[in-house]
């Protein structure tokens, strides 16, 4: 597919912004001047192999640079996947990584590691079902502590379902079917 | 033709599900005179007092509020149709029965319309209820089991139904096709199987020729 063009549509994405904000470890290959990535380094330089964080925007420009390596972030580590295999809907995915499913799709083939994709795809076949489920059952109190551990793309799916099961409640109940626009129901200003 | 109340989301919002169930033809029958009306939609009428005639269920609504006609609710609104329905719902867990598309807006409509033209409303109104109930829950049941899909295909669902679970269903198939095709995450994952694909090939044959020397 072009990547070009979906990149464009979505470039005042806001989503789009903020998956790119996640924070990667890189390693940087080449001491770079003028440069200051730690608040509290003593020198405006970074050495070479120096271990750091940086936003994913910048780490990706840096990369294809070669300018640095990035290592697979914490929230697709080896602990995360145990505790995901182990009971995926309990897990607090948000905490993690809000945009959890987007940005493993992105750093995936950067990191090189195609066992991201398989996770992610499994484990957004196992937290499918509670969010289902939930979404058209469970009452307020419950489900704003289950949302709690959601990811963003999730919370989306969620609403999407809990909004168009309201909106049809709402119907069935009835009451007005013809609204008075609130511009109708104003008083004239008296004109001088 | 998309939903008018909310641009960003491609559903319509129950209402307008009702306004398009409108259009459903029903049968009255008028107790005045009156001469066929021509629609865009098609030409109703003339209208004879107790001659039965189909219209619009607009239309329908419309006369009976001024009390020029009375609504003949549809066939399908029989007690042992209803039933029938009922029980089918209930004991194949697997399939939809067929019912028209627009039941749930229509039944609405003639309940809150005409509710003195049908008899036993009481009936027929919980009968109703409870196949929707039933299959609604059947809706959510079916949308457990798929995982890892692209396309879904259930039959007779009617429009409410689908207007209710379409926002979430899209969501849900994008992510799966999306997670499910490795190819379509970024170009450079589709780049680099490809190069895998290929190194993978051309060490087969050197592998297949060590073994041979291997064993002399």
């Amino acid at each position: 597919m072009n990547d070009t063009s979906s990149r464009n549509g979505k470039y005042f994405d806001i989503d789009e912004i903020l998956i790119e904000e996640e924070l990667v470890p890189v390693v940087f290959h080449k001491s770079a001047n003028g440069v200051k990535v730690d608040p509290s380094a003593e020198k405006d330089c970074v050495d070479e192999g120096a271990k750091v964080e940086l936003p994913f925007w910048l780490s990706q420009e840096l990369y294809l640079r070669q300018a640095v390596s990035i290592n697979v972030p914490a929230c697709f580590n080896q602990k995360t996947r145990r505790e995901i295999q182990a009971d995926a809907a309990n897990v607090d995915l948000r905490s993690r990584c809000p945009y959890f499913y987007e940005f493993g799709c992105k750093i995936a083939p950067i990191v090189g590691d195609r066992t991201i994709g398989k996770m992610l795809l499994s484990t957004f076949q196992m937290r499918y079902k509670d969010i289902l489920t939930k979404a058209h059952t469970a009452a307020y109190a419950v489900a704003s502590k289950f949302l709690a551990v959601l990811t963003k793309e999730e919370t989306n799916l969620y609403e999407a379902a809990q909004s168009s099961m309201a909106a049809f409640k709402k119907w069935r109940i009835g009451g007005p079917r013809i609204q008075r626009a609130s511009v109708l129901g104003r008083k004239r200003k008296p004109i001088d | 033709m998309a939903g008018q109340s909310d641009p960003h989301v491609s559903l319509f919002s129950p209402p307008e599900v009702e306004f398009m169930a409108e259009d459903e033809l029903v049968e009255i029958v008028p107790n005045m005179r009156m001469d066929p009306l021509n629609f865009i939609c098609g030409d109703f009428g003339p209208f004879y007092p107790q001659i039965p005639v189909k219209v619009p269920l607009w239309l329908a609504a419309a006369l009976k509020k001024r009390g020029k006609c009375t609504i003949r609710p549809p066939q399908w609104m029989s007690i042992e149709n209803l039933t029938k329905v009922l029980e089918g719902e209930r004991e194949d867990r697997g399939t939809f029965q067929a019912v028209p598309f627009h039941y749930i807006e229509i039944s609405r409509l003639l309940f809150d319309h005409a509710r003195d033209d049908i008899p036993d409303i009481y009936m027929v109104r919980s009968l109703i209820e409870d196949i929707r109930d039933v299959r609604l829950h059947k809706v959510e049941t079916n949308l457990e089991k798929f995982s890892a899909t692209s396309a879904v295909k259930i039959a007779h669902l009617s429009a409410m139904e689908v207007n209710v679970v379409r926002p979430f269903v899209v969501r849900a198939l994008q992510a799966f096709y999306k997670h499910d095709n490795p190819v379509l995450m970024v170009d450079l994952d589709s780049v680099s199987d490809r190069q895998s694909h290929v190194t993978r090939q051309r060490q087969m044959p050197n592998n297949a020729q060590k073994q041979p020397l291997k064993r002399r």
